[in-house]
């Protein structure tokens, strides 16, 4: 993480913005280069205009969901690790999670040691 | 017999009188008396004489009274002689005609129109009338009484005619071998045979044998062969056409050792009596096998008939009711209020009225009644007739459709409370998270601050003020420095900074607790509203129920014993993690419900565990003697948010969310209990409600 060249690129999508600040505190001290993003759209914009190396998004927001981003960015950008938040993660058939290839489904309200340890898994 | 006979014509008329007409002309005629009177005077005092005048007054007498004899003098004129004669001729008493004078062609004359007899009025009249009198009465009696019996064998052979052809009895008459000799129409009808062919033919030819030798029929012949009496029997045959057939049969010997043989067709009576029977038996099982309680009670309130489901509604043994007044099962109402007694009383019809009954036992049972007055045939009232059911199951429903409504309701409402809730939470929780790290980053850079505040409190000490110093040292510390540490010191000093710092900690603590339990309450509203989709599979409800059991049973205090009765149950499809929480939730309630009870007083906490095959379901029951619900309670026990512990031992969600549970595998919960006794769950779960195929409800 540390050392040769430029930081991983973490890019965090919700339309909770407080959400998204929470998550940047926890996530301060852990090396990355954080970029938000407040829905899908934009979060598609960012990865079209630069590299990004992760994403988390959150499943539930208005307009597309978090699948239906993770879909997009697994045939856009298949290379880049893709992880869910979500308050309701029962709800996430697992056939989907595999489908999609989503490396970890993180329960909201998060713990900060899980999400820490699955981001870091996935770097 | 002998009444029937009686009302047919006069057979006998012998009789010791003797009447005699004697038809003369008017006194004072031309012709002198014969003295015919005082000639049959000789026959004695039981002659009777009528002396007429004219032929008219001689054959109306002859056709309305009994006459032995007519003696018919010359002189009443030749036209009254022959209308005598002429009527009396025949059927009529004997004629004696007296003429004046010996004259054979007159005489002969007489005999030609019919004359008995024909003497003449001379010298010895008074000798020879009494004498040809007598053997005329003589001859004409005796060929009365040869008529009579003539008629009276015609009659009888009218009246045997009329009763064989007509009686509804076949009847044969039996020689001494027992061949037939005559049959009546009704036996050649029952047996199809023609009566000109059975004469002479064995019984045995037109009798089925096992009729004819059964022991009616067998019997009832060789008693009456033997000339002994014997009673009617009844004897069967069946009958290929008609099915069984039933004959009343008799037999009577008769001269010349013949028998008659009686059989009188029952079949007819029979089945009616059957079907009365049947008819009988018919109400009589359905008022038995009803799901409804029957009562009838007479005018008294006394009950006179129950049905067995009105025993076991009203709680006793078999014939237990018969003849107790009903308003025992109504101890608390007031007699005229109670409507079967409205019914007695003011004739009121009541359907489907809703009342209650109490018990032997004190429990309270709600029944929907239905009371109509009872009359007999003439429309004299005899008591009332009373329908009811217990209503216990169905107000249960009720309850639970009412609940399952508004848990529907409720349930939307947590998960929209439950999804708005979780964002904030997670934020707050994680900002919570930092807070605590960037404090104990904050209290190190403290640390830091202090070492330095007190490094140049030693170079400066507060006491050597402005002034300076009576030794004359120098101060090392600039001044603007000195400024700056003292404005530090009271600025700590004034905000407490110590405290500060370490409440700081604790108040971040608490409320990352107070955030751990909203989560909590969160996750219980999300299982509440069944925002999950867990899998089914196959399980056995026993185990599932025991390894619950078990994870609780190393939380209680071992003061309160667990038993357990499992019925053997199939495996079922369930979604056995959420059926485990249903558990837990009654088993930590029936202990909870223990544990509440006053100083541990009374017997020693039990819950009792059992498990039951019933039909198509099988039933968990949770059964504890702790300290019961209050009955306002019980009403609301499944409410979201209803609890009765104390804040923060509950979250009022436990029971609702078990409801719901049990509810989604198709199943009921119900709950009995007594405070101060004890409580007892009952989660009923059918077994084929929920199918293989996974999160799909058949």
């Amino acid at each position: 993480m540390s050392g040769s060249g430029s930081p991983p690129v973490l890019l965090l999508v919700d339309d909770e913005t407080r959400i998204l600040s929470a998550l940047r505190r926890t996530l301060r001290r852990e090396g990355y280069e954080i970029l938000t993003a407040e829905s899908v759209a934009e979060g598609l914009r960012i990865l079209g205009s630069r590299k990004v190396d992760l994403v988390l998004t959150d499943q539930k927001m208005p307009g597309r969901s978090g699948l239906e981003f993770l879909a997009e960015v697994a045939v856009r950008h298949p290379d880049v690790a893709r992880l869910l938040i979500t308050g309701w993660p029962e709800e996430i058939p697992p056939d989907q999670i595999e489908f999609l290839g989503i490396r970890a489904l993180i329960p909201k309200p998060w713990d900060d040691q899980q999400l820490k340890s699955a981001l870091r898994e996935n770097t | 017999m002998g009444a029937a006979v009686g009302e047919g014509p006069p057979l006998s008329q012998s009789s010791p009188l003797v009447r005699i007409a004697i038809v003369r002309p008017l006194p004072g005629s031309a012709q002198r008396d014969l003295g015919t009177a005082s000639a049959l005077d000789r026959l004695g005092r039981e002659a009777r004489l009528e002396v007429l005048h004219d032929a008219d007054s001689c054959c109306d007498l002859a056709a309305g009274e009994i006459l032995d004899l007519v003696i018919l003098e010359e002189g009443v004129g030749e036209g009254d002689a022959h209308r005598v004669l002429g009527a009396l001729r025949g059927e009529g008493p004997p004629v004696i005609v007296v003429t004046t004078e010996l004259d054979e062609e007159l005489a002969l004359d007489f005999f030609r129109r019919g004359a008995a007899d024909c003497i003449a009025a001379t010298r010895d009249y008074a000798e020879v009338l009494p004498v040809v009198a007598l053997e005329q009465i003589r001859r004409w009696r005796a060929a009365r009484e040869r008529g009579d019996a003539e008629r009276r064998i015609r009659w009888l052979e009218q009246l045997h005619e009329a009763i064989v052809n007509e009686i509804p009895a076949a009847l044969v008459v039996l020689d001494g071998q027992g061949n037939m000799v005559t049959v009546n129409p009704e036996f050649s009808r029952t047996w199809g045979v023609s009566s000109d062919e059975v004469h002479g033919r064995p019984l045995e030819d037109v009798l089925p044998p096992d009729f004819l030798e059964s022991e009616g029929v067998g019997e009832v012949l060789s008693r009456a062969a033997e000339g002994r009496s014997v009673a009617p029997r009844i004897a069967r045959v069946i009958d290929g056409e008609r099915g069984m057939r039933a004959f009343d049969v008799r037999a009577k010997r008769l001269g010349e050792g013949r028998i008659l043989l009686v059989l009188s067709d029952l079949t007819e009576v029979e089945l009616l009596a059957k079907q009365v029977a049947d008819l009988q038996r018919y109400n009589e099982n359905i008022i038995q096998n009803m799901n409804s309680a029957l009562l009838v009670v007479d005018l008294e309130g006394r009950i006179t008939y129950a049905n067995p489901t009105a025993e076991q509604i009203l709680d006793t043994v078999p014939g237990g009711l018969r003849g107790r007044p009903v308003w025992d099962w109504f101890p608390d109402v007031p007699r005229e209020e109670v409507l079967i007694s409205r019914t007695l009383e003011e004739n009121t019809r009541f359907r489907g009225a809703e009342t209650v009954i109490s018990r032997p036992t004190g429990r309270i049972v709600p029944i929907g009644i239905s009371c109509a007055p009872m009359s007999d045939r003439d429309g004299t009232r005899i008591g009332a007739v009373a329908i009811f059911q217990d209503l216990t199951e169905i107000k249960q429903l009720q309850r639970q459709v009412l609940q399952t409504e508004k848990m529907a309701s409720i349930g939307q409402l947590a998960a929209g409370v439950a999804h708005e809730i979780n964002n904030p939470m997670g934020f707050i929780h994680a900002n919570l998270c930092q807070m605590s790290e960037y404090l104990e980053d904050l209290a190190k850079v403290w640390d830091k601050l202090e070492a330095l505040r007190k490094a140049v409190q030693e170079l400066h000490p507060p006491q050597l003020g402005e002034g300076g110093s009576a030794l004359g040292a120098a101060p090392i510390v600039p001044e603007e420095i000195q400024r700056a540490t003292g404005e530090l010191d009271a600025a700590i000093e004034r905000v407490e900074a110590d405290f500060l710092l370490s409440d700081f900690g604790k108040a971040v603590r608490e409320s990352l607790e107070g955030s751990e339990r909203i989560r909590h309450i969160v996750q219980d509203l999300r299982a509440f509203s069944h925002q999950d989709t867990a899998e089914l599979v196959e399980s056995d409800l026993n185990q599932c129920l025991d390894s619950t059991a078990n994870i609780v049973w190393t939380m209680m205090k071992h003061s309160v014993s667990l038993t357990k009765q499992y019925d053997e149950l199939p495996p079922m499809y369930c979604f056995p993690m959420q059926l485990k929480q249903v558990f837990m939730n009654l088993i930590v309630n029936a202990y909870q419900a223990i544990e509440a009870r006053e100083g541990g007083e009374g017997a020693r906490g039990e819950i009792r565990l059992r498990t039951e095959l019933r039909g198509d379901a099988v039933a968990i029951l949770v059964t504890d003697n702790g300290t019961g619900i209050p009955p306002d309670a019980l009403d609301r026990i499944f409410d979201p948010f209803f609890t009765t512990k104390e804040v923060g031992v509950g979250t009022g969600l436990g029971l609702s969310t078990s409801f719901n549970i049990v509810r989604r595998h198709g199943g009921t919960i119900r709950v009995e209990s007594i405070e101060g006794q004890g409580t007892s769950f009952e989660v009923l779960l059918p077994l084929d409600a929920l199918g293989p195929e996974a999160g799909t409800v058949r």
